[in-house]
């Protein structure tokens, strides 16, 4: 296995999974319902990053918490925050202009490649 | 059984992290990871769980957001700078006092080579006390740097005050490397010519014939020179130990060689050169017992013995006086560059 193009592609993930995750939040979520949720779009994140990720995002008052004591089992359900819906539209459009600026310049690499 | 395993999980995860946020992600682990499971699992579901999650180690170190290192790559500059800058003084400031130390408290009880040796060997262990001391505590205070930047959010921790601007080019003196000074040769200079004025004034002990005692010991026969005559140049002596340490703190000072530097050094070497030839044709320089011992123990006559002498101090002047003129031609070559 090529370890560079791994760790490349592992850097790229990386830098979209906050947005990825920040995505799902506007209803409550609890850390498993996300793992489900991002895994049926496709985004196969580890449960041993998104715990931790998620504790970041709430320190970084992103998102708040709250425990649900309801149900037969407690879950600690997040919520995204006013600062953190602020945050996650200025990352959406950064990714949209990002991705919007990068497609010219694949696509005349790839034309390259054809030649 | 199978909630055990859990409950150990958990535990393994928590304990590597601070105590406040034990009980709170001990809680959540809990849950997510019964969320992935079937209402009464078996003891297989219960470990592809867990294996799925992990190594307890890692997942506690992806929770924790202290850093992972020492001196991270906000302080690094500064602290690689600071080392760079206290380490030569350190040594220089060790060795300084050791030899100062050796000189005051020198009795005559036991042989200057004996004491300077002794001197030599301590200044060595010092010197690396010294850097493991120096190494240790600048470490320190920059790992707590560190850590209070991280709490802070990390601003680079820069040796200047203000913000770079280009402006800060004209501030730059840029020293190329065959005209700089470096420091270690200051350091060194400043040594050599310390050990050098201790000799001088030390020779009837120091420099001399020596002989292999039947123990190995090294026995001190006679000094070559009169110590009379050498200390009655006392105060050129002293006056040219002055000059080469104002001379070697100049050179710490400017970091490289400029004209004015050059013309200095060799004003001072020139001068060096001169009182050199001076004391060397006192004809009363060397010890006249010396001929005669020497005549014997060669199984020769003491005429040939003083023409060998000659022979020597001729050499000794010719190559202090090529040395002297190429060093002084060197310093002029690199001013010029």
């Amino acid at each position: 296995m090529d370890s560079l193009p791994n760790s490349f592609t592992t850097e790229l993930r990386r830098g979209t999974l906050t947005l990825a995750v920040l995505s799902q939040l506007h209803t409550p979520q609890y850390g498993y319902s996300l793992v489900q949720r991002l895994e049926e779009a496709g985004i196969a994140i580890e449960q041993s990053t998104l715990y931790p990720l998620l504790r970041r995002l709430e320190k970084q008052k992103l998102v708040t918490s709250s425990w649900d004591t309801t149900e037969s089992r407690p879950r600690k359900y997040y919520l995204l925050s006013g600062h953190g819906t602020e945050v996650y539209r200025q990352l959406k459009r950064e990714w949209k202009k990002m991705t919007l600026e990068l497609k010219p310049l694949l696509k005349g690499a790839d034309e390259v490649e054809f030649d | 059984m199978k909630l055990n395993l859990i409950d150990v999980y958990v535990y393994e995860v928590t304990k590597r992290l601070p105590q406040k946020t034990r009980d709170d992600i001990a809680l959540e682990l809990r849950s997510a990871i019964e969320d992935t499971l079937p209402e009464r699992p078996a003891e297989e579901e219960v470990k592809a769980a867990l294996s799925k999650l992990g190594d307890p180690a890692l997942l506690a170190a992806s929770y924790r957001d202290t850093p992972a290192y020492l001196i991270g790559p906000n302080v690094y500059d500064a602290y690689i700078q600071t080392l760079k800058l206290v380490i030569p003084w350190a040594i220089f400031v060790t060795i300084f006092i050791h030899i100062a130390e050796s000189i005051v408290s020198f009795s005559g009880a036991e042989t200057t080579l004996f004491v300077a040796i002794k001197t030599f060997s301590t200044i060595i262990a010092s010197v690396i006390m010294v850097l493991i001391q120096v190494l240790f505590w600048f470490t320190l205070v920059f790992c707590v740097i560190e850590r209070a930047g991280a709490i802070k959010g990390g601003h680079r921790l820069i040796t200047s005050k203000t913000f770079w601007t280009p402006d800060d080019l004209k501030n730059i003196d840029m020293i190329p490397k065959k005209k700089a000074i470096s420091n270690g040769e200051v350091v060194f200079g400043f040594v050599w010519t310390i050990a050098w004025g201790l000799v001088y004034f030390n020779a009837d002990h120091l420099v001399g014939i020596y002989r292999s005692e039947g123990s190995g010991e090294l026995q001190f026969v006679m000094p070559i020179f009169n110590q009379g005559t050498l200390q009655s140049f006392w105060l050129i002596i002293v006056a040219f130990i002055l000059l080469d340490l104002g001379l070697a703190l100049y050179k710490g000072a400017s970091k490289k060689w400029t004209m004015r530097l050059a013309y200095v050094n060799a004003v001072i070497h020139g001068l060096g050169l001169v009182a050199f030839v001076v004391i060397a044709s006192d004809p009363n320089l060397m010890n006249g017992a010396i001929i005669p011992y020497m005549a014997e123990l060669l199984e020769t006559t003491s005429s040939s013995v003083t023409q060998a002498i000659e022979w020597i101090w001729r050499l000794v002047a010719a190559g202090f006086v090529v040395s002297t003129i190429m060093e002084i031609i060197d310093s002029y070559r690199k001013a010029r560059m």
